[in-house]
């Protein structure tokens, strides 16, 4: 696995630019997870309180406005393991660059959450990160790297 | 995919284990008592931070504010989030949100009709399920040594003299602008008032979105007078040590405002919530609140022998009355087209 990390740069070298954003990306997501697991986001409502303040001003469907009133907001719990979970889960992944392709298309979905419910100071950005996810499952930012390039030696298809 | 499956799962696994497993940052053991407040109260500088000073002391429990810019957005935020996070206490309510609070989100029934309040505050106790903490009459502030003469009625404002030398506040979200648009309107009728609103709005330096914003243009000496209440010249005179600022009676009769605190059905800590409230009606509190607040207390003894005593038998004030959800509607109605020109153009 370790050969095939290294070999990595010999075959797919002009993937290393993309790498250094995916790992770049790794390491915010694993700050952002961090924080929110070290303060108490996972134990006081925080998330529902900046969803319930900034859900008038939310751009969203008016259905799923909806399910984060009915759903999301009573559950507020769930929903901040759901987060901090999914941003460790991003974090490790680019980080070592294992299975991107389909926590790529995780980030695509956490991050258009994201822009409807933490309000108009992090929409631009989690617009822009978006972008650098659905990037980042198009090229299959892991086979550089990281461990992916392992299995997609050693078995190919679209998930590696 | 098997990989991706694995993966997601771990993570989440060792998430939950080691959540569970760490040592909580919170005593989770101890209560907490969330109050919803307006952050003019709930911060460092406000009544609010002392008052949680002094009840943690006692309750053996954590104080949590949760502020909101205005009334608007503390009682959506409370019917959006309802049972799940918990407000145990609204505070900072007037009486133009009441019914609209009343008819959007349940509340627990109180009785404090035995307090030792003086009789102008009797009306406020009227209702079953908000108690008046604190109150202040609505009057216009200036300098005594402002070269112009001192405005006398409401009618004086729209003088050529005083054009761009006023700080209104808008009343879609400040408390004090709509005291104003209703005092406009009890004192002069619908049509009138519709009419002197108009001349208003070029005569005035600005409609600020906060009493506080329309203040500091005084504070800066950007305007000449600001709509304010009749105790605000006491807090230039006992922490500044001016005596220059001063509050005009009209011939109006001035607005009273009140501030009401409240207790949600949903509340979790709802004991807790009537001791913090009896906190605030006690002498004790009602000196903090008087002193940090600069309004008048409701209970009687906290005021005497302050210098808020002479002042509070002020007696040229309109009669309280609590509007309904439709009357505070034609209010902002009626300021929203004026604001707009639409009546100008008819």
């Amino acid at each position: 696995m370790l050969v095939s990390f290294l070999d990595s740069v010999k075959y797919v070298g002009h993937l290393v630019p993309i790498s250094f954003l995916r790992i770049f990306l790794g390491y915010y997501y694993l700050q952002s997870a961090m924080l929110k697991y070290t303060s108490d986001f996972l134990n006081k409502p925080k998330i529902a309180e900046t969803i319930s303040e900034f859900l008038p001003l939310s751009q969203a469907p008016e259905w799923y406005k909806v399910i984060i009133t009915a759903q999301m907001i009573p559950q507020w719990q769930i929903l901040a393991f759901l987060i901090t979970g999914f941003e460790f889960a991003i974090a490790i992944s680019y980080l070592i660059g294992y299975v991107v392709r389909p926590v790529a298309v995780l980030g695509v979905l956490l991050s258009l959450n994201m822009i409807f419910i933490m309000g108009p100071a992090y929409e631009d950005l989690n617009k822009t990160f978006l972008a650098l996810h659905l990037v980042m499952a198009w090229i299959g930012a892991g086979r550089c790297l990281g461990v992916d390039y392992y299995f997609y030696k050693r078995r190919r298809g679209i998930w590696w | 995919m098997q990989h991706f499956i694995i993966f997601i799962f771990s993570i989440f696994f060792v998430l939950v284990l080691s959540f569970f497993n760490r040592k909580a940052v919170v005593d989770e053991a101890q209560k907490t008592l969330r109050v919803y407040g307006y952050s003019s109260f709930t911060s460092k500088l406000g009544p609010g931070f002392d008052l949680k000073k002094k009840f943690e002391l006692t309750c053996n429990c954590r104080v949590e504010f949760v502020e909101a810019a205005d009334s608007g957005v503390l009682l959506q935020r409370i019917k959006l989030e309802g049972a799940t996070l918990g407000a145990d206490l609204v505070i900072g309510l007037d009486q133009y949100d009441l019914q609209k609070a009343l008819s959007e989100i349940n509340w627990r029934k109180l009785d404090f009709s035995q307090l030792d309040i003086d009789e102008i505050i009797r009306p406020a106790l009227s209702n079953s399920y908000f108690v008046p903490f604190d109150w202040g009459v609505i009057a216009f502030v200036g300098r005594k040594e402002d070269p112009l003469p001192a405005p006398k009625s409401l009618k004086d404002l729209t003088k050529s003299i005083y054009k761009n030398k006023i700080a209104l506040m808008d009343p879609r979200t400040s408390s004090p602008g709509m005291q104003f648009l209703s005092w406009v309107y009890d004192s002069m009728g619908k049509d009138e008032g519709e009419k002197y609103l108009e001349q208003i709005m070029n005569q005035a330096h600005s409609f600020s979105p906060s009493w506080s914003t329309a203040y500091g243009f005084f504070s800066k000496r950007q305007v000449s007078y600001v709509l304010s209440y009749l105790t605000s010249p006491l807090y230039h005179q006992l922490i500044e040590h001016n005596n220059s600022i001063e509050a005009f009676t009209f011939t109006e009769k001035h607005p009273i405002q009140f501030e009401f605190a409240g207790i949600p059905l949903d509340c979790k800590e709802c004991t807790l919530a009537e001791e913090f409230i009896n906190l605030m009606l006690s002498d004790e509190g009602q000196k903090i609140i008087m002193n940090k607040n600069f309004m008048f207390p409701v209970i009687k003894s906290a005021q005497v022998g302050t210098p808020f005593e002479p002042l509070s038998k002020f007696n040229h004030l309109a009669q309280f009355k609590i509007p309904s959800v439709s009357d505070v509607d034609f209010l902002i109605k009626s300021w929203t087209s004026i604001r707009r020109g639409e009546k100008n153009a008819k």
